[in-house]
Parts: structure tokens; C-alpha cells; sequence
């Protein structure tokens, strides 16, 4: 058993991904943490205050966790759903009654998305009433803030895929509010969107291109950032 | 650390039953049980029914764009054994079509996709078409069958007939509907009494029961000023004037009057109008009866009319008789005698409005009585109820219940509406059109059946297209006179209440056919239609007889027969043994009475034309009763030979 191990551990596949020894000697406890991307990014130092629960509510990690979840029950769906208008709802009636957990998938999407806006909210509640968007943090708040909108556009990009009235509605109204932006900026935003002048099989797609890669991939990126920064400014 | 742990035990478990539950609720969902439920039953049957695999059963029914699911519990669909079967086992009635070409929800409506009971049949919050009611079913076939007779539909087929004769297109647009010849209004003053105009409005069918004019919950005020607008128009369509009564027949002496009446009452008969008009409830269907005409219309006008009715009311269909004046002063005597209304209501009471004419103008456009009838002071329909076209699509948030708790579904508000005009909200102006339940339901029928779903072009059966055939020249003019399609059709044209003319000549023998005119009579005993006596001149008959004889000529049914004794012989013993005529048809005062005599056959019919009807009799007559013995062409030509002798 140790002689398995031990020949586990000086394998090429192994040293190639852990490049230091077992962490036996202080030298390769600090490589360990050095060389691995979920340990290096902790901060080296927390305050004791900063780790007790009431302090963030979790409320980042919530958030994370509920992304992490729509990313999941997401990737699945897209397995059945086309963003077609001749198919689009069909497609959901199918993921209801025909899809094993199908209608379990839709729901845990739809309420993990409903949380997702509420948690991210909160979150930037609480890091407005603590005042920990105060230097050096500010940078920090700037990116959060941003993570908010994305979190939105996610949450709003959605609405539209089910292909109903109330989908179709909500992106009429929301795609005609966005015409009021001034500069003559609004109606160009507004096509860019739909991919013409109302909610019809382009803007389908836009939607679900924006839903399903471009806007995660952004929130991606941006959440990157934002929990370097978290660590390295003593966050846990 | 501890305590943290435990909470991280609790919800990890917590969190995995959680995971257990969707997993579950798919394995015990209500189409397995229904498809073990189904396999159990068949296990018991005494004939050999295949269980069914376990999984959903669907149909992908490309053509009209819809994956119907039904099947996964409704099994036994297509097993007969299974005719008795309770639901959702049981198998479908007889069916016209293939149900794996057509799917289940393109007739039954519901939500097809669905693989739950409560979802399937649609009565769920945001589907739109639920199931359709099985008293409704047939409104399913007018969507593809826009034809004038669906077969297998008679629901639908009464619907879509008593849509057109109650016009209601006159109120509603409706695709696929002729506008109904009503009445022109013009010279109604001058027409008839104004007691019985006001009773009219009121009630239409307390004075003839099958009248087409429905009711418009009229009050006594309205009744009256409506009745006093419309009593002031005296003036005949075209300004046709009304001519005085003959001296004869305006100051008779009482015995000359008596006289009058019973010569009249004799023409009367003679001319056989009973056949197209009831007398208080028997007789003809074709026109209004008149049991009690005395008392509506005044005796010029009536004078007037008969003498020559479409002058007085043009379009109308009653034909011109060809009554000498004497005649005719004898049948309005007889008339004016004889049907008088003695039970007539007793008007509403009375007192003369000076804004009459305002007020009856302003009723005669909010209920719209232009939309059926002409008249020259308000000539356009201008308060039109809802298009009708597509009202089997219409959806249930678009309709007010008002304060009815009948059924919240489309087919249950179209009949209440049919049956109650008024009740879901007062300033509803629909009038009540005195429909029973089943016409009702029938009605209702044909307005589902128009819905704006889109069926592929293939599928739908259109109707044939109306012939516009019309006769020209002087035998023209007496078919607009005698208004013969009223009853006959000419080449695809015209109504048929008696036969069809359009090959007439080669039916029948030229000489029999004036002979007919001369004095018409029935050639069948047991119908109530009898053609009329119009009293045509000698020039007349030849005109008509000479026309048909040209242009009523099918050469496709001219054949000789050879009558040698032999055939003759021979066909009279097909007739009396072989096929046994003699159970329907007269011949020498012995036989049935259901088809027509056949004593002078051979002088009134001509040969091609027997010989090919007892070939193939529903190639001519789709309804006829004459049984087809798919005869060889010497038998036929035998028959034909004997009866031919028949003189």
C-alpha cells in the first residue's frame, strides 16, 4: 500500500501537477501553498474578527455557491433546450413532462437564479452598512458593483428563453426602456439587443448567446478579480 | 468544531434526500402506474392483448406541428378488444382518421405534450385550448372541412345551416356565409297593419312560430316608436305604386262576395300553394304561412302582389302566377275571408309619440336592422356585432362571464350566449333567436370550428364552387318569374327541393313534359312538394319545353334499346321475379307506394335514360333509395325494353 503510494507520488503525472515533495519539511509546507492556486489565494494573514459568521453573513459565498449551481443545472438544460421560436417552448414543455428531473432542473435554476440576485444584493448591503468598501477596498466595491449588473443581465437575459407571453412581454417593455437612453444612444442599444426592432428569432438568439456565454464569462473574469482582491485584502 | 460538524452531517443528509425526491417523483408518476395499471388488465383479457412496454408513448404529428403524448396512458386506443375497457384504457369509437397520421389533439384540443392527467386536458393556468367538450366534438372536422356537408358531422352540417338562415351574417362578418333575401322595408306602411307591427316586434314567433326574424326583447315604448318609424314609409321598393282594387272586388254585394270566395278557394287549391306555404302550421316549407295574412297585410297590397309580387317586392322568390283578373280578385276575396287572425294579442297600450320617427330611427340602427333588411332612410349597417371568423380561437381572458356562474370555457359562453342573448352584460343587443338546446349546441358547434389554427393547404376540403349558371333569353325571364330554382336546379344552381333539371331532356319525352305543364301533377304521391299550377300559356310551355330540350341534354346517358318481344319478355321477368319492382313501384294498379308509379313510364321516360338509371342509380341521385343491382347491360336493357312498353 505505501509502496503503491510511494510510486504514485514519483510519477511523472503526479510530479507534474504537485512540484514539490510531501510536506514534510517547513520548505515543502510553504511550496504546497505556494504552488496551489486554491491554497495560494488565501490570505496570509485573517483577522480573528473577520472569520466569526456575522461578520460577512457568507453572503459572498452564497453567491459563488449559487452560481456555481446555475452553472451546473444550466449546462444541462442547454442540452435540451434550442433557442428556436418554433421550438423554444416546446422544448420547456418537454423538459416538464418528458425530461427525467427535467422539471426539477428548470426549477432549481429558476430559484437558484431568483436567489442569486437576492444574495448578491444582500451582500452588497452588507458591505455598504460595514463601510468595507473604504480604502483599499474601493477598487474592490468597483468590481462588485459590476458583478451586481452582471448578475442581472443574467437573471434578465433568462427571462426571455422560455419563450411565453410573459417572456416576450418583459423583454418588449424592458428592450423599450432601454430606448429612453439619451444621446440617441437608446435605440441603437435597443437593436443591438434584439437583433432588430422587436422581440422576435434574433433576439432569441442574442439572448441565449448572452445568457449562456457571454455574460457568465464576464461574471467569470470579474469574480476573479474580485476574490483576489477579497484574499489579499484579508477577506476570507 | 464539534457542533459544526454535526450541522455539516445534518445538512449534507439533508441536502442528498433533497436530491432523492425528483428521482422519485419520476419513477412514481402517474403514467407508470397507468401503463402497470393497463398490462394488468390486459393480463386478464381473454383474447390476447400485447402489454406494453414501460416508457412514454408519443406521436410526432409533423404536418400540423404538434407531439401529442396521449398515448402513454390512454393505451387501448386502437385494440378493439378493449372497446369496453374503462378510461383511460378504452379504445376509440369509430374513427375517420388514421389517429397515427392525424395525432389526438388537432381534433380533441387539451395539451398534448403533457404526460399528467390535469395538464393533459388543459384546464391549467396558461393553456389556452382545453380539452374540448365531447357534446362540441364536431367542431373539430370544420376546421379542415369547409365543405357544405361534412359527412359524419350532422351537429356541424345543422350548425353551419342555421347560421346561414338566421343570417347572421347580416350582424357579424362571418368567412363562408351568403347573406340571406330578407324583406325590404320600403312600403311596409302601405304593407301592413300597424297592431300587427307592433305585436311583430315584440314577438315575431307568437305569429309564425318558424319565422327567421328573432326577437329584440323590444319594450311596448320601443315597439311603438319603431312600429310608427317604419309605418311611415308607404312608398313600394322602386317606387312601385299600388293600384286600386278592382270595382269587383272592392264594392261586392255579400252574395256576389260568397261567390268570389268559393271560386277563389278552388284556384287556391288549384294552384297548389300550399306546396311552398303552411296554412297555421301544414303544409310547404319553402315560404311563411298564411294562416292568418289577413290580419298583417291589407287587401290592396295583397292584390298587388299576387298580381305580380316581385314588382311590389323585388328578389322575392314567390313566383307570378298566371291569374286573370277575375282569379285573382276571386283569391284575394278568398284570402281576406278565410285566414284572419282571431287570437291576435292585444297591442301594448299606446300613446303617440311626437319624436317617434327620432326615437325609431335611432332603435332601427342600435339594434342594427339594416344588417338584414333594406331601407331606404337608414341604408347601411352600422352597429355590426364581432367578427365571427375566427371566434372558435377566441381566447377565455378575452371573454366577459359577467355575473353567470355557467362553465368559464368558450363553448359553454357561445351556447348561453345563443340561448340567453342578454345575460352576460345588459348592453348586450344580440337578439334572441328562440333556438332550442340542441340547435343551440349545434350552433355553437360551427362557430368552434372556426379557428384561425393553421392547417396545411392539403388538408383542407374546400367547398365546391357555387355555380353562377343563370338562363338567358325568354326561358330566362320565366325562370326569374316562376322563380323555378327556388325548387329545381339547373346545372349545379339553384335550390332542391324538387329534382334536379340539368338533364331533364334527356330524361324525359318532349311531348310528356308539355303535357306536364299543362296540368303539373306529382309523380310521386307521398310528397308533400307538389310543383304548382302557374297557369302558363300555351307559347309559354313551348318556350320553356324547347329550351330544355336544347340545353338540358346529357349525351353521356343517351343509349338505344332494342324492344324485340324477346327482351321484352325477358325484362318483365327480371322486373317481377328476379329483382321484384313490383315492392316499391306501381304497375297495373298493383304494388308499393314508395317509388313512383311505372303504368305510362314509357311515355313519359326515354330509354337512355332508364337504362343507365337502374345501372348505377346513385351516379345520378346520391340520396336515392332506388337500390343499385349493379346490373349486367343485357338485364338492364331487358328492363329497360319491358318497361318501355309500359305506355
Amino acid at each position: 500500500m505505501k509502496k503503491a503510494f510511494e510510486k504514485l507520488f514519483r510519477s511523472q503525472v503526479w510530479r507534474s501537477m504537485f512540484r514539490h515533495g510531501l510536506p514534510l519539511s517547513n520548505r515543502t509546507r510553504a511550496e504546497a501553498v505556494f504552488y496551489n492556486f486554491f491554497l495560494h489565494v488565501h490570505p496570509t494573514k485573517v483577522r480573528k474578527r473577520s472569520v466569526k459568521f456575522t461578520y460577512t453573513w457568507g453572503l459572498g459565498g452564497l453567491s459563488l455557491g449559487l452560481f456555481i449551481i446555475l452553472v451546473f443545472t444550466g449546462g444541462l438544460l442547454m442540452l435540451y433546450y434550442r433557442p428556436s421560436v418554433a421550438q423554444a417552448y416546446w422544448d420547456m414543455k418537454d423538459l416538464q413532462f418528458v425530461v427525467s428531473n427535467g422539471r426539477f432542473l428548470r426549477n432549481m435554476h429558476r430559484w437558484a437564479a431568483h436567489a442569486m440576485v437576492a444574495i448578491v444584493f444582500l451582500h452588497m448591503m452588507r458591505v455598504f452598512y460595514t463601510g468595507s468598501y473604504r480604502p483599499p477596498k474601493e477598487f474592490n466595491w468597483v468590481i462588485g458593483v459590476f458583478l451586481l449588473v452582471t448578475t442581472i443581465l443574467l437573471s434578465y437575459t433568462g427571462y426571455l428563453l422560455p419563450w411565453d407571453q410573459l417572456s416576450f412581454w418583459g423583454i418588449s417593455v424592458g428592450t423599450n426602456m432601454v430606448k429612453a437612453v439619451p444621446f440617441g444612444l437608446g435605440d441603437t442599444i435597443s437593436y443591438l439587443l434584439l437583433g432588430g426592432t422587436m422581440v422576435g428569432e434574433n433576439a432569441l438568439v442574442r439572448f441565449y448567446v448572452l445568457h449562456c456565454f457571454i455574460i457568465p464569462v464576464a461574471a467569470v473574469v470579474l469574480m476573479a478579480i474580485h476574490f483576489w482582491r477579497v484574499r489579499k485584502d484579508g477577506g476570507v | 468544531m464539534n457542533s459544526l460538524r454535526k450541522y455539516f452531517a445534518i445538512a449534507s443528509v439533508a441536502l442528498l434526500i433533497v436530491l432523492a425526491v425528483s428521482p422519485l417523483k419520476d419513477y412514481f408518476s402517474e403514467w407508470r402506474s397507468y401503463q402497470y395499471q393497463y398490462n394488468a388488465l390486459v393480463a386478464t383479457l381473454p383474447q390476447r392483448v400485447k402489454p406494453v412496454p414501460i416508457g412514454i408513448k408519443q406521436q410526432w404529428v409533423q404536418k400540423f406541428d404538434r407531439v401529442d403524448r396521449c398515448e402513454t396512458c390512454h393505451l387501448g386506443i386502437s385494440e378493439p378488444a378493449l372497446k369496453h375497457a374503462k378510461q383511460p384504457f378504452t379504445a376509440h369509437p369509430n374513427i375517420y382518421h388514421d389517429i397515427d397520421e392525424f395525432g389526438c389533439t388537432i381534433c380533441h384540443d387539451g395539451q398534448g405534450a403533457a404526460t399528467e392527467y390535469k395538464e393533459s386536458i388543459g384546464k391549467v393556468k396558461f393553456w389556452e385550448k382545453p380539452i374540448l367538450p365531447k357534446d362540441f366534438m364536431e367542431a373539430s372536422c370544420a376546421k379542415c372541412h369547409k365543405e357544405q356537408n361534412v359527412p359524419e358531422a350532422p351537429i356541424l352540417n345543422e350548425g353551419r345551416k342555421l347560421i346561414e338562415q338566421s343570417n347572421c351574417v347580416g350582424c357579424h362578418k362571418i368567412d363562408g356565409y351568403d347573406k340571406q333575401w330578407v324583406p325590404r322595408l320600403d312600403g311596409i306602411g302601405s304593407k301592413v297593419n300597424r297592431t300587427w307591427l307592433v305585436n311583430w316586434l315584440k314577438n315575431p314567433k307568437a305569429y309564425f312560430p318558424q319565422t327567421r326574424m328573432p326577437n329584440f326583447l323590444l319594450s311596448d315604448e320601443e315597439a311603438n316608436n319603431l312600429a310608427d318609424f317604419l309605418m311611415t314609409f308607404t312608398t313600394p321598393p322602386a317606387n312601385a305604386s299600388l293600384e286600386k282594387l278592382p270595382a269587383q272586388l272592392a264594392s261586392a254585394s255579400a252574395a256576389a262576395k260568397a261567390k268570389m270566395i268559393s271560386l277563389g278557394a278552388t284556384k287556391f287549391s288549384e294552384a297548389r300553394c300550399i306546396s311552398c306555404h303552411m296554412i297555421n302550421g301544414k303544409g310547404g316549407y319553402v315560404a311563411n304561412d298564411l294562416g292568418k295574412v289577413a290580419s298583417k297585410v291589407n287587401e290592396t297590397w295583397l292584390y298587388n302582389y299576387l298580381e305580380n309580387p316581385k314588382r311590389i317586392s323585388p328578389d322575392v322568390e314567390m313566383p307570378r302566377f298566371r291569374f286573370t283578373k277575375n282569379n285573382l280578385a276571386d283569391v284575394v276575396a278568398y284570402m281576406e275571408d278565410q285566414f284572419v287572425d282571431y287570437d291576435a294579442p292585444q297591442p301594448p297600450p299606446y300613446t303617440p309619440d311626437p319624436a317617434a320617427y327620432e326615437k325609431g330611427l335611432a332603435l332601427y340602427k342600435h339594434y342594427n336592422c339594416a344588417g338584414c333588411h333594406e331601407l331606404s332612410a337608414a341604408p347601411k349597417a352600422e352597429e355590426m356585432g364581432p367578427e365571427l371568423t375566427y371566434v372558435g380561437s377566441k381566447k377565455i381572458y378575452e371573454i366577459d362571464f359577467g355575473q353567470t356562474t355557467i362553465e368559464q370555457n368558450l363553448p359553454s359562453y357561445l351556447k348561453t350566449k345563443l340561448l340567453h342573448p342578454r345575460i352576460f352584460t345588459p348592453a348586450m343587443k344580440m337578439p334572441d333567436f328562440g333556438f332550442t338546446d340542441e340547435q343551440a349546441r349545434a350552433v355553437t358547434v360551427a362557430l368552434l370550428g372556426n379557428t384561425d389554427e393553421k392547417i396545411p393547404a392539403a388538408y383542407i376540403v374546400h367547398p365546391k364552387p357555387k355555380s353562377t349558371f343563370m338562363p338567358q333569353g325568354d326561358f330566362g325571364k320565366l325562370v326569374r318569374s316562376l322563380s323555378c330554382m327556388s325548387c329545381h336546379v339547373m346545372n349545379g344552381n339553384g335550390r332542391l327541393v324538387a329534382t334536379d333539371l340539368s338533364m331533364e331532356a334527356s330524361q324525359v319525352q318532349e311531348k310528356w313534359l308539355e303535357g306536364y305543364f299543362k296540368v303539373p301533377y306529382s309523380l310521386r304521391p307521398i310528397l308533400t312538394e307538389r310543383m304548382p299550377n302557374f297557369f302558363l300559356s300555351d307559347a309559354e310551355i313551348r318556350t320553356i319545353a324547347g329550351y330544355m330540350e336544347k340545353v338540358f341534354i346529357a349525351d353521356s346517358i343517351e343509349h338505344n334499346v332494342k324492344t324485340t318481344p324477346a327482351a321484352v319478355a325477358s325484362g318483365k321477368g327480371l322486373f317481377f321475379q328476379k329483382y321484384g319492382c313490383q315492392s316499391c313501384h306501381q304497375v297495373g294498379g298493383k304494388g308499393g307506394y314508395v317509388g313512383p308509379p311505372l303504368d305510362k313510364v314509357g311515355s313519359r321516360l326515354k330509354e337512355g335514360w332508364i337504362f343507365h338509371w337502374l345501372k348505377d342509380p346513385q351516379a345520378y341521385r346520391p340520396n336515392s333509395i332506388q337500390p343499385d343491382y349493379k346490373l349486367t347491360d343485357e338485364d338492364a336493357e331487358a328492363l329497360t325494353a319491358y318497361l318501355m312498353t309500359l305506355k
